[in-house]
This record gives C-alpha cells, structure tokens and sequence, in this order.
C-alpha cells in the first residue's frame, strides 16, 4: 500500500511540475496580451518614435530589427552550411567531426554579452564604424551559427543512405552528389536551423547594445559608418529602464507584445521539422 | 473447476485501426512448458505481453477481450497490476542487464518490491543464482558489473532476477534467439529444471527447441496479415494433422 | 550523430568544397581572433592587480582598484538560485514528460517547452522590472529589503529562464534510457514511480547532471534580464556565503557590470578597460568550464546507455 501511495504522490508531484511549467507559459503570454494588445494598432507599427516612447510607434525598430536579421541571415547561412558540409561530407575523419561539433558548443555557449564587448572593440573603435547595423548583423550572425551548424548537421546526418549510394551508383562525382543530393535534401534543414537561429537573434540585446542600434534618432541607414538602426529589444530595454508614466507603459507592452509575436511566429514555423528530428532521434 | 492457470477469452490486439492479433481463447495448463510457435511478425510476442499486460505500456495498442488467471479476470478495473507482473514474469529476446552489479540485478525486483530484510539478501541472491545455474560462474565476482558477463551469462542473470521474486509464471520471449548454441543448451536445460515449479509459456520460433522442451504448443500463424492462433495441443498432434493452415509451410521452412 | 556520408574521393578542384573551408576557417578564425582579443586587452589590469583582480573585494576605478570577488559572488549566487529553483521543476516536468505521457500530449509539453525557450531575454527582464520586482519587495517585507532589485529577484527570474533549458536536456537524457530496461524493470513488478526512479533517473543521471551544468552556464552568462533585475550596486560581498540576508540586497553580477555604463567610460583607459575585459574573460572562463564539464558527462552517459 505504502507503494501505490508513493507511486500516486510522485505522479501528482511530477504532473505538477508540468503543470507549473504549462502555467508559467500562459501567464507570461496572457500578461503581456492583455498589458499590450490595446496599444497595438496601424499606427503604431507604422508611426515613427516620438516623444522618447510615449507616442507614436514603432516602425523604425521593425525596419532596424528586419535589417539585423537580413544580415544575420546573410552572415550566418553560407558560414553555417560550410560548416555543415565539412562536417557531413568532407571531414572523414571522426575526431575532426567531433571536434567541430564541440566548438560550436562552446561558441552557443559564449554569452551574448562578449560578443557585445568583442564586437565594441572591433568594430565600434578599430574598424572605426561607430555603432553600425552591420557589426550588429556580423555579430549576431555569429551567435546563432551554432543553432543553424547543428540543426543542419542533424539533418544532412539523417539523409538516407541509399540516395548518396545510389548517386555515386550513377557514377557522379563528389561535386555533383553535393549539389544534386545533399544539398537539396538538406536544405528544409537549413531553413529550420535559420529560423530558429533567427527567432533567437531578433530578441537578443546584449550583443547589439554597444555595437548597434540606438533609442531614437536613426531611420534607413545608407552607410556602414555611424549608422546605426534601431531595433525592438533595444527599444524594450531602454524603456523598461524607466517607465512610470502609463503612456510609456502601455507602448511598452505593445513592443514587447509585436516582439513575442515575431519570435513565436518564427519558431512555430520551425517547430513541426524540430519535433520530428527529435522524435526521430528518440526511436532511432 | 478450471484447471488451466491461464486462459484468454476473445483476446485481440490491435494499433489504431490496424489489427495485430485475430481473438485467441487459448487454455495454458499450470504444469509443464507451454509453446508458442509461428513465423515471425505473427504477433507472437505481443500475445505473449498480453498475459502480463506488459502491452499496455507500448503506446497505441488496444487490447480486447479477456485473460483469466485460475478464474479471475486480469483486464479489470481494481487488479494490482504491478503485483500481477511480479506473480507472471518476463524474460525478453535479448536479456536486459540493468547498469549495475551482478548483486544488484539478481536482488533488484526482491529490493524494491519486497520487505526483505537486508541480511537475508546474500542468501536469496545465491539461491536464485543456483536455480539459475550461473552461480558457479559468478560467484567470486558478484560485484563486477553485469554487462561485463558474455550474452548467455547475462540471459542466465536476468531469468536469476526473475526467480528471486518467486514468479508463478514466467513467460519467456524467444530468450535464446540471441544467444549461441551452448548458451542456448544451457537455457534448454534450465527450463526442464523450472518447470517442476514455475510454469512456463515459451514463444520461440525453433521448431527444434519446440520439440526439445514443450509439452503443449500453440500455433500462431499469419491470416491476411494479423496474427490469428490456428491449432493447439501436442506437438506430434499438431504434426498429425494435416489441415492446420500455413503448419506445412512453417515446419518447412524452419 | 549518424556516420558521414561515404563519398566517392576524387581529386579535382570543387568550389563547394573550397568555399566550405574558406567560410569554416574564416569564422573559426574570427573567434579565435575574437578570444585573443579579450585575452590581450586585459593584459593592463593583470598586470596591476595579478590575482587580486580575482580575490580583491572592492572595485573602484577612480583609484585604480579593481576586485571582481563580488560580481563573481554575484554570478555564482544568481545562477545557485536559479539552479536551486528550476532544477527540480524541470527534471519533474521531464520526468513526467518521459514516463507518464505519450502521443499527442508529449508532443503538446515539447511545443510548450520550445515557446518557453523562445521568449527573449528582454521580455523576462520586462517583466521581471515590473512584476517580481514588486512581489519580492512585498513578500519580503518583513526583512527590512530597500528595494526589490536583488540578487533573489535575479535568481527567480534566471530560474524561468533557464526551466526549458533544462527541461529539453533533461528530456533528451531521459530518453537515451533504453526502453527495454524500463519494460524489464516494470516485468518484475516496480511501479511506474519505482521505475522511474531506479531506472530512468539512474540511468540519466550523468545527462541530468549535465542539464543542470549547462543550463548554469546559460544562467551565468545571461546578461539583459539580470541587469534590469539585480540592482547593480557594486562592492557587495558578504561576510558569510550562507546567509540570507544579502541575498535580499542589491548585487552586481559580471554580466550586469559588463553590459552597464561603465564599458562605454571604460574604453580608451587601457586599465579600466583592462579591467572590465578581465571581467569578460572570467565569465567566459566559468561558462566554458562548465560546457565541458557538461558535454564531458553527456558523452558518459551515452557510452552507458549503449549497448
């Protein structure tokens, strides 16, 4: 009896746990709905800042996040898809492979904040770039290299077999295998991987605070020299900071509300292909 | 009175809308080896995790119908499930070592569902181990890890983990279909011991080791693709018989 | 990872294959030079303090002292917290993920954790300014606390952060459990609950153990929600490691230091800025220690749940 209990009690507590976790989620969602939904209007995401955040709206943040984001994409797809094929179809020798995957652990693992610090260092001062969206857009780029080399790692490893062999049955080359089968098949992974590399890199802070983007004052920007942009998150930050008038408050909700939107929108896209390489890996 | 200690009634199984098993009414005496015999894929284990309801923890399957342990019914709300799988036991094809001492693999079901004292452990651990001859082998190395055992010692060592709980039943899924021909000797040899305590239900798929150890057989041959049970009863009657669908060409081709 | 695709060799010039070397050398290149850089440019403050930059107690750069002591105080103690919370919530959760459910509602936990996970930063430090900021001034009342921008503060909120982080690891490690030694387990007669702790629990526990390593080094290096949380009062390092107290005070942790004001005075003063790259490198340090220590364990685990 002291058995069925205990078995009833720890079922309760882990189901709990999941409970909790399922709680938070909503919460956290719900608030920040309710707290930001009225002040999402046209206006708002097409006005321009005014009024250090208390009016108007948001459309150069939009417009300077899209622009890191571009770059990110531009930065880290051809440099994640390199990796990737060293690691799948060039490297043969199991402990280079091995010791890519694991610098790219270290490299997700770095905080976002040194690549602020790097990126200050680098580009603000020698580069004499001053903030710029494209140190942003370099930077990020780098964060989520990680997210994007695994991803599609994972899925250039879970090609069938049978299709490389029946390519090289064909008598096409090394080349010509990449180019007809692997990269074909593997490029829903890279889209996956980018995506949530992406979702990741729109909502990051750190690594573009010193390097990138500003409060107010910039709109298109048509250099790489002292043209920052500005951005959603750094937006969020700054007003977060001080924020008492309710005016602020509720444009503030309203930002954070587009930005979850945004992340969510791009990471549920990716979502069904990242389950089912995890179910995979689960069975297989 | 029903002598049988295991009975189905309309038994099926099924995933989804896919059948796996046609209804068995099958009676399994209490004394000696029973078989299960067929190709593979004809649900044979699955049947057999029926008896114990091990199947239920397979996701997706639904399972119908009815299994009477001497008389009572074990798909019935209120039964002790966990107690019912400690009374009918099960060894699978591969054995399964848990990551640990031989020690604590042969006492790991005594540990955790008994009251046992401690002390009492040793001598329990050496006596499942006796009943499954292994205990010469390992006794000076009771502390080394299990895995480290060649794949014969470990089936040897999971049947040990079983007898320790002293099952009624154990039902025995193809347990030397991964093992080499001494091994499976050695296993052979230890079913003739047991059956004069435990009753055994063996699935195997080794028309040899049918013939070598089991009293009575079932037949589960393939019907339009779901496993449907198509004669029981000795196996020299079995061979008698000529109508038994798919019987020649199973003893055929094994 | 499954094996590399075999290929035939051959030996003609493939611009695939040289760009992919370029790009891979390029970015491996950039972070090394990137390492380098935080490794040379702290070499001023070094050199003024050696080792007391790390055991030193104050920092005050108008008089040229620097001690990190507090903010590593500060990192280590958030990230406890974090760990103290979400751990238990997050093995909970997977367990219950991995051994009570399956199907369309396992699959339904994985969407919840993955949104959990995206969330960013900002947003938790937005609501960690104006929702547990208040909480913990309130419900810590009685202790007397200034404010509710405290290291506790910071450490609830890293342990929401760092709840999916774990739960996804946790899940993963859960799962390496061959299955057939949960049904051997279940075929002596153990309960579900004994199963899964005797088993899967056992089985996974240099994996979970690696979860919490991880999930840490995330909770150390996170920078934007703690700062707006943790209070940023420098110099705070208490006498004892185990009271309660100063954990109900304002704090500065390294991340908190580096992302703040001063990196922007900092730079064009060799030693200040020497200074706050130390702190950079100790960070990194601490973070880079654990993700080895956490894939080093990983890789045990697998190799013990082969076969």
């Amino acid at each position: 009896m002291k058995r069925k209990f205990f078995d009833l009690l720890f079922r309760t507590a882990t189901c709990l746990c999941v409970v909790f976790s399922c709680a938070v989620l909503l919460a956290i969602i719900g608030f920040i709905v309710k707290q930001g939904s009225s002040a999402v209007s046209r206006a708002f995401l097409t006005g321009e800042i005014t009024g250090a955040g208390a009016s108007g709206g948001i459309f150069y943040n939009l417009v300077g996040t899209g622009i890191l984001l571009a770059t990110t994409f531009l930065v880290s797809a051809p440099t994640a898809l390199s990796i990737a094929l060293l690691h799948g179809v060039y490297l043969r020798n199991y402990r280079h492979r091995e010791k890519i995957t694991i610098l790219l652990y270290i490299l997700n693992g770095i905080p976002g904040i040194l690549f602020g610090i790097v990126g200050l260092v680098v580009f603000v001062q020698w580069f004499g770039w001053g903030k710029s969206w494209l140190a942003g857009g370099i930077l990020l780029g780098f964060m989520i290299l990680p997210t994007v080399s695994v991803t599609l790692i994972e899925r250039i490893a879970s090609i069938p077999r049978k299709y490389i062999e029946a390519a090289a049955g064909l008598g096409l080359r090394q080349s010509e295998i990449v180019r007809s089968v692997i990269l074909p098949q593997s490029a829903g992974g890279l889209a996956t991987g980018l995506l949530l590399g992406l979702a990741r890199a729109a909502g990051e802070t750190a690594p573009i605070m010193f390097t990138a983007t500003i409060f107010a004052g910039a709109t298109i920007p048509n250099g790489i020299r002292e043209n920052p942009v500005l951005s959603l998150p750094y937006h969020i930050f700054i007003l977060a900071q001080d924020s008492y008038s309710p005016e602020v408050n509720s444009r503030l909700w309203a930002a954070a509300l587009v930005l979850v939107i945004l992340v969510f929108a791009m990471s549920i896209v990716a979502l069904p292909a990242r389950l089912k390489i995890h179910e995979e890996a689960d069975h297989g | 009175m029903d002598k049988s200690v295991l009975r189905t009634e309309n038994l099926s199984v099924s995933a989804g809308k896919k059948s796996i098993l046609n209804p068995v009414s099958l009676k399994i005496p209490g004394d000696g080896v029973f078989g299960i015999i067929g190709p593979s894929g004809a649900g044979k284990s699955t049947f057999l995790k029926t008896l114990n309801r091990l199947c239920e923890l397979t996701p997706g399957l639904q399972i119908n119908g009815q299994v009477f342990h001497r008389g009572v019914p074990l798909y019935h709300h209120g039964v002790d499930v966990d107690a019912l799988r400690k009374r009918v036991s099960m060894i699978f094809q591969q054995p399964v070592v848990f990551p640990t001492s031989i020690f604590a693999n042969v006492i790991f079901g005594v540990r955790h569902t008994e009251t046992i004292p401690k002390k009492d452990w040793p001598d329990l651990a050496e006596r499942a181990l006796r009943q499954a001859a292994l205990w010469e082998e390992v006794k000076d190395r009771l502390k080394k890890p299990g895995k480290e055992l060649s794949i014969g010692q470990q089936q040897r060592l999971c049947l040990a983990r079983s007898l320790a709980t002293d099952p009624e039943i154990i039902l025995m899924d193809e347990p030397t279909s991964a093992l080499d021909p001494g091994s499976t000797e050695a296993i052979e040899s230890l079913i003739h011991q047991l059956k004069k305590q435990q009753s055994i239900i063996l699935v195997t798929h080794n028309m040899r080791q049918a013939d070598k150890v089991c009293d009575l057989v079932a037949f589960i041959g393939l019907q339009d693709g779901t496993g449907t049970l198509l004669a029981s009863g000795s196996l020299d009657e079995l061979r008698s018989r000529n109508n038994i669908p798919g019987f020649e060409d199973y003893l055929c081709c094994e | 990872m499954g094996k590399a695709a075999k290929l035939p060799k051959h030996n003609r010039f493939c611009a695939i294959k040289a760009a992919s070397w370029f790009f891979t050398s390029l970015a491996f290149v950039a972070v090394t030079a990137g390492l380098i850089l935080l490794l040379v440019e702290s070499i001023p403050v070094w050199r003024h303090s050696g080792l007391e930059f790390i055991t030193g107690r104050n920092w005050f750069y108008r008089a040229r002292e620097f001690g990190a002591l507090p903010m590593i105080y500060g990192s280590l103690q958030v990230a406890v917290i974090a760990i103290l919370i979400a751990a238990p919530i997050a093995v909970g959760a997977a367990i219950f993920g991995t051994e009570f459910l399956s199907g369309r509602l396992r699959i339904g936990l994985k969407i919840v954790i993955e949104l959990l996970a995206g969330i960013p930063s900002v947003i938790y430090g937005l609501l960690g300014i104006l929702l547990l900021r208040n909480w913990v001034y309130d419900s810590m009342e009685s202790l007397d606390i200034l404010s509710g921008d405290t290291l506790l503060t910071a450490g609830i909120l890293l342990a929401v952060m760092i709840l999916p982080t774990i739960m996804t690891l946790a899940d993963d490690a859960l799962q390496s459990v061959p299955r057939a030694q949960r049904m051997a387990a279940r075929s002596l007669g153990l309960t579900a609950t004994e199963t899964a702790i005797n088993i899967s629990l056992r089985g996974a526990f240099p994996g979970l153990i690696a979860a919490v390593l991880l999930a840490m080094g995330r909770a150390l290096g996170e920078t934007i929600a703690v700062f707006l949380v943790v209070g940023r009062q420098d110099n705070q390092l208490p006498e004892s490691l185990f009271s309660f107290q100063p954990l109900v005070e304002s704090g500065q942790t390294l991340t908190s230091k580096l992302g703040g004001s001063e990196t922007n005075i900092a730079y064009g003063e060799p030693l200040h800025w020497g200074a706050m790259l130390g702190l950079g490198i100790l960070l990194m340090i601490m973070v880079t220690a654990l993700t080895f220590a956490g894939l080093g364990l990983q890789n045990l685990a697998r190799r013990k749940n082969e076969t």
